[in-house]
């Protein structure tokens, strides 16, 4: 699948990240790697895209960041959601959605 | 609370910079790693792992700066590089930093302290219960403010409905004794409501209650904070106490709050405690209380005023001797406090906001030059890609760093300014304990360099454009001979022109307020004040009840006090000249109908010793003056001043005609008055400004009183002589104490003293705005002659002398100061208009003054364009004509 990098708008990616870490607290290679696993290698997201998300995540107080300790034994930042975040996540995932199912309306029509 | 979190993480960015990028670093290192990992454990190589890694994450510093730009809070990073950047170019032009800098911090200091005491005396709300609807009530006589009679007091209090309360209250003095040394105190009796008129209550103790005015109710006192402190160390014990004031034993009931300071100079409030003869009928005339009062719920001032003038009517057709003509006056009790200082205060203000505006130009000034000298840097930067409001933003940034730095400065200066001016003001400008540098104050100093920061910043920042930068670069700085000159030396030119304008107005201003101060102090007093002290005591009512121990004391104090050594006479009376008091009645002429009204004979009366007129330098014009002869059995006689015969014996001769004032009406058959003797000099009273107001003296032995003020002519110094006479006193009664020790030519120097306080100041700033012109006119001369040696040099190698090329210098300089000398000249005519009411024997377009500026002006312009227009004139035309500019 061709990588979708640049085509990804950001509030999806935002939701994406939200819905990473409602699963658990991740570190940003963590959650880049993550989404890849869910969506089966489709979504690859680039460090480039993804650090800057993450700031501004953190900046509107959606996420909250740590330093602590890695499995690997490493020290690495790790991001988790905060109840803001968590209320924010439900109401992405409501507007997505709601413009997924007008898209396939669209698409759908003869 | 979010956003706490918010602004500590955008401070941690501001200030721990470093190590938030540390942090980034780590972060994409450890993503790195990571991603490395993966590529080993998927089988690829270290080295070609790595390598992808890298590719994948794609340079690092670009993705870096987009997540910096994401971080929020980028205007920060740029505002603090701006900052940066400006503080190091500024500390590289050393010399016009400091001189920017200290320009500002000039006007703002200025400025500050000025408006330091607005705020304080005009500004701030009296320290009362809704201050607003406070009034204070008085007299009208041939339309001048006069006290109040007590009379007329009780019948405004029981006739008027739109006062809720109503107080009256006098000044006197007091000696307070038995309390280590004894001391003269100013008290002020007041009714026993006075603070509940005012909504105050005390901070220890009680108010007055109701009923304790009465002549007969105990006496009772509540002190003020500041005496309380002074001389009862603060100890809340002394209530309920008792002390002794003029020998009569007073209770201390409270303790005022130290925002109390009405009367002005008040240390301690007592009753008004009127006696019978105080509140009779026929003492209906006698004018010397005030009244305060506040306006009841429903009452507006427009419907006081109206409902007194009513009560006034109907008090002048009951009793037309005492009030006919007699009106009333309702003002707010602030505009009654600060009303006379707030004109001179407001153009105070507004001549030191031109001060301001000169320094801003000047700096304005000064900044364009050095944009023009740094236009090659900034052609360099928009090349490298900075648009016009990046530049722009930069300039306006070195602008406010300056401002900034100019104001903290001037903060720091105007506490100084603020101290010496309340350590020189007059002592009778009012709440003056209100002004100092507070935070509001503060607020006012920086919110002022903020915008004279914006002020001169913007001109140097609007100045250049993009595309005329383009060219300078190209033309290589061929430009600036005498034919295009660059739009920044025509604005520097302008605002030189509007500098000595500014100039001109604040000179001529002061230049009529100092020869208003000389006018009046060039007026003759009527005495002789060189070599005169004085004093005054005021006997104790217990120690001497009655006139024959009074005569005995004055007898005595100035026996011994006429044989001290240096002493050439000495004498008693009260009420000196100029000493800022009056004591007047009416008066009647035996064998002249009784006037009533208006066109009552009036005149200041006063008893003195007979070589009280020698001694103050009064000449004796006709007849004699009083003798040891005039004893109290002797016929009572009286001198009159020269203005009292002007005017009521303008075709006869006074001497020989009997007087009666209305001074001990009240005291049946002891009304003072005589046989006139004598005609004596006039004095001014009130003021020098107004002319002689007529007096009627008589002997003291003739009419003696308790409160005697001495003055002595003496050819040693006064502190001497004083200190002499304090110790006479002490001899003769050891607990009366002296005050209002001083010499008559202090005396006469303090009845100016107000307006020479304003002329002072007025022309400091006139001074330095002078200063500061003349800076300005400098600078920009010598820019100019700097930017235009080539032309000069070529001039000079075709055969000019080096007079002319001085002269054609000196030329461009003396235009502009013309130029702006008309237009100050023009601006101060309809400026110093508003001078008027301070001014004195000159006119708000004195043409002595209106030359005398300009003439200054030049003068000191001409000294400025000297040096560098002799340095055109030393220009080698050999390195001018080759140097590239």
């Amino acid at each position: 699948m061709a990588d979708t990098r640049a085509d990804l708008l950001q509030g999806t990616l935002d939701l994406l990240i939200l819905k990473t870490l409602a699963l658990g607290p991740l570190h940003g290679w963590g959650i880049s790697k993550r989404i890849r696993q869910l969506s089966s290698e489709v979504l690859q997201i680039g460090q480039g895209s993804l650090y800057p998300a993450l700031y501004r995540l953190e900046d509107r107080d959606w996420i909250t960041a740590e330093w602590g300790i890695s499995p690997e034994g490493r020290r690495a930042k790790f991001y988790r959601l905060t109840a803001v975040g968590r209320r924010q996540l439900s109401t992405e995932t409501e507007s997505w959605r709601l413009f997924s199912l007008a898209v396939n309306h669209v698409l759908q029509a003869t | 609370m979010r956003w706490l979190a918010r602004v500590r993480r955008r401070v941690k960015l501001l200030l721990r910079r470093a190590d938030v990028e540390r942090e980034m670093d780590d972060e994409m290192r450890f993503h790195l790693e990571m991603e490395a990992e993966e590529l080993e454990h998927a089988g690829h190589d270290p080295a070609e792992a790595t390598r992808r890694a890298l590719r994948e994450f794609g340079g690092l510093e670009r993705y870096k700066d987009d997540a910096r730009d994401s971080r929020g809070g980028r205007w920060m990073d740029d505002a603090a590089q701006d900052i940066r950047y400006a503080l190091r170019v500024l500390r590289q032009s050393r010399s016009f930093s400091t001189v920017a800098v200290l320009t500002l911090a000039l006007g703002v200091g200025a400025n500050t302290a000025i408006f330091s005491v607005v705020r304080g005396v005009l500004l701030e709300p009296l320290p009362y219960t809704e201050p607003e609807r406070l009034v204070d009530v008085s007299s009208v006589m041939q339309g001048r403010h006069t006290s109040v009679s007590p009379p007329d007091f009780l019948d405004w209090r029981s006739q008027s409905r739109s006062f809720s309360r109503l107080a009256a209250y006098f000044l006197s003095t007091t000696n307070l004794i038995g309390v280590g040394e004894p001391e003269r105190l100013t008290q002020a009796r007041v009714s026993s409501n006075f603070f509940e008129v005012l909504g105050v209550s005390t901070q220890l103790g009680r108010t007055f209650r109701s009923g304790e005015d009465e002549g007969s109710a105990p006496r009772v006192a509540i002190l003020s904070d500041g005496l309380w402190r002074r001389r009862f160390g603060a100890d809340p014990r002394i209530v309920g106490k008792t002390i002794s004031l003029d020998g009569f034993a007073t209770e201390i009931v409270g303790i005022a709050p130290a925002s109390i300071r009405f009367p002005d100079g008040v240390d301690l409030w007592l009753t008004t405690r009127f006696e019978p003869r105080d509140v009779a009928a026929s003492a209906r005339g006698a004018r010397w209380i005030g009244v305060v009062g506040r306006l009841a719920p429903d009452a507006v001032l427009a419907g006081a005023r109206n409902e007194m003038a009513a009560i006034a009517g109907r008090l002048a057709l009951q009793d037309p001797s005492h009030n006919e003509g007699v009106g009333v006056a309702v003002v707010p009790l602030r505009e009654n406090i600060v009303g006379d200082v707030r004109a001179p205060l407001l153009i105070l203000l507004g001549a030191v906001g031109f001060v301001m505006l000169i320094a801003c130009v000047n700096v304005a000034s000064l900044s364009l030059g050095r944009t023009a000298a740094r236009e090659a840097e900034i052609a360099v930067r928009t090349a490298l890609g900075a648009n016009r409001s990046r530049i722009a933003r930069q300039l306006l940034t070195e602008s406010l760093v300056l401002s900034a730095a100019g104001g903290v400065v001037g903060l720091v200066l105007a506490f100084v300014l603020t101290r010496t001016l309340i350590g020189l003001s007059p002592g009778d400008l009012p709440r003056l304990d209100t002004v100092r540098v507070d935070v509001s104050v503060a607020a006012f100093a920086l919110a002022l360099a903020i915008a004279s920061g914006a002020l001169f910043g913007v001109v140097p920042a609007l100045h250049f454009s993009a595309s005329a930068l383009h060219d300078r670069l190209r033309a290589g700085g061929r430009s600036g001979s005498g034919g295009t000159r660059p739009a920044s030396a025509r604005a520097r030119r302008l605002l030189v022109v509007a500098e000595v304008a500014l100039a001109i107005v604040l000179l001529a201003g002061a230049g009529l307020l100092l020869r208003s101060v000389a006018g009046l102090r060039a007026v003759d007093p009527g005495f002789r004040p060189g070599g005169v002290s004085t004093f005054t005591v005021s006997l104790s009512p217990v120690r001497y009840p009655h006139a024959d121990e009074q005569r005995v004391f004055a007898a005595a104090l100035l026996d011994r006090i006429t044989r001290l050594p240096g002493v050439d006479g000495a004498a008693v009376t009260f009420s000196l000249p100029l000493s800022n008091s009056g004591f007047g009645f009416t008066f009647e002429i035996r064998g002249r109908p009784v006037v009533s009204g208006p066109s009552e004979p009036r005149a200041q009366v006063r008893v003195a010793t007979p070589d009280y007129f020698r001694v103050m330098g009064i000449p004796l014009l006709r007849g004699r003056a009083f003798t040891a002869e005039d004893r109290a059995e002797s016929p009572q006689v009286v001198v009159i001043s020269e203005e009292a015969a002007r005017r009521y014996w303008p075709n006869e001769d006074p001497i020989g005609q009997v007087i009666t004032t209305g001074w001990g009406r009240e005291e049946k058959g002891k009304r003072f008055g005589g046989e006139i003797v004598g005609i004596v000099g006039d004095v001014r009273q009130f003021n020098l400004a107004n002319g002689p107001t007529p007096h009627i003296y008589g002997p003291f032995a003739q009419r003696p009183l308790d409160e005697l003020t001495v003055v002595m002519r003496a050819s040693s110094p006064a502190s001497t002589v004083l200190a002499a006479a304090r110790n006479v006193v002490r001899e003769l009664d050891d607990e009366l104490p002296i005050y209002d020790a001083r010499t008559l030519d202090d005396m006469v120097a303090d009845s100016v003293a107000q307006r020479r306080f304003y002329a002072l100041l007025l022309a400091g700033f006139a001074a330095l705005a002078l200063m500061l012109a003349a800076v300005g006119i400098y600078g920009v001369i010598a820019y100019s002659v700097q930017r235009r040696r080539r032309e000069i040099g070529v001039r000079i190698a075709l055969g000019a002398t080096r007079e002319r090329v001085v002269a054609m210098v000196m030329r461009q300089g003396i235009v502009l100061v013309v130029t702006g000398t008309a237009i100050g000249l023009a601006g101060a005519a309809v400026l110093t208009r508003l001078l008027r009411g301070l001014l004195f024997s000159v006119t708000a377009t004195d043409p002595l003054t209106f030359i005398a500026a300009p003439v200054l002006l030049v003068g000191v312009a001409v000294v400025a364009c000297v040096l560098p227009a002799r340095r055109a004139g030393g220009v080698d035309p050999a390195v001018a004509i080759r140097s590239m500019d």
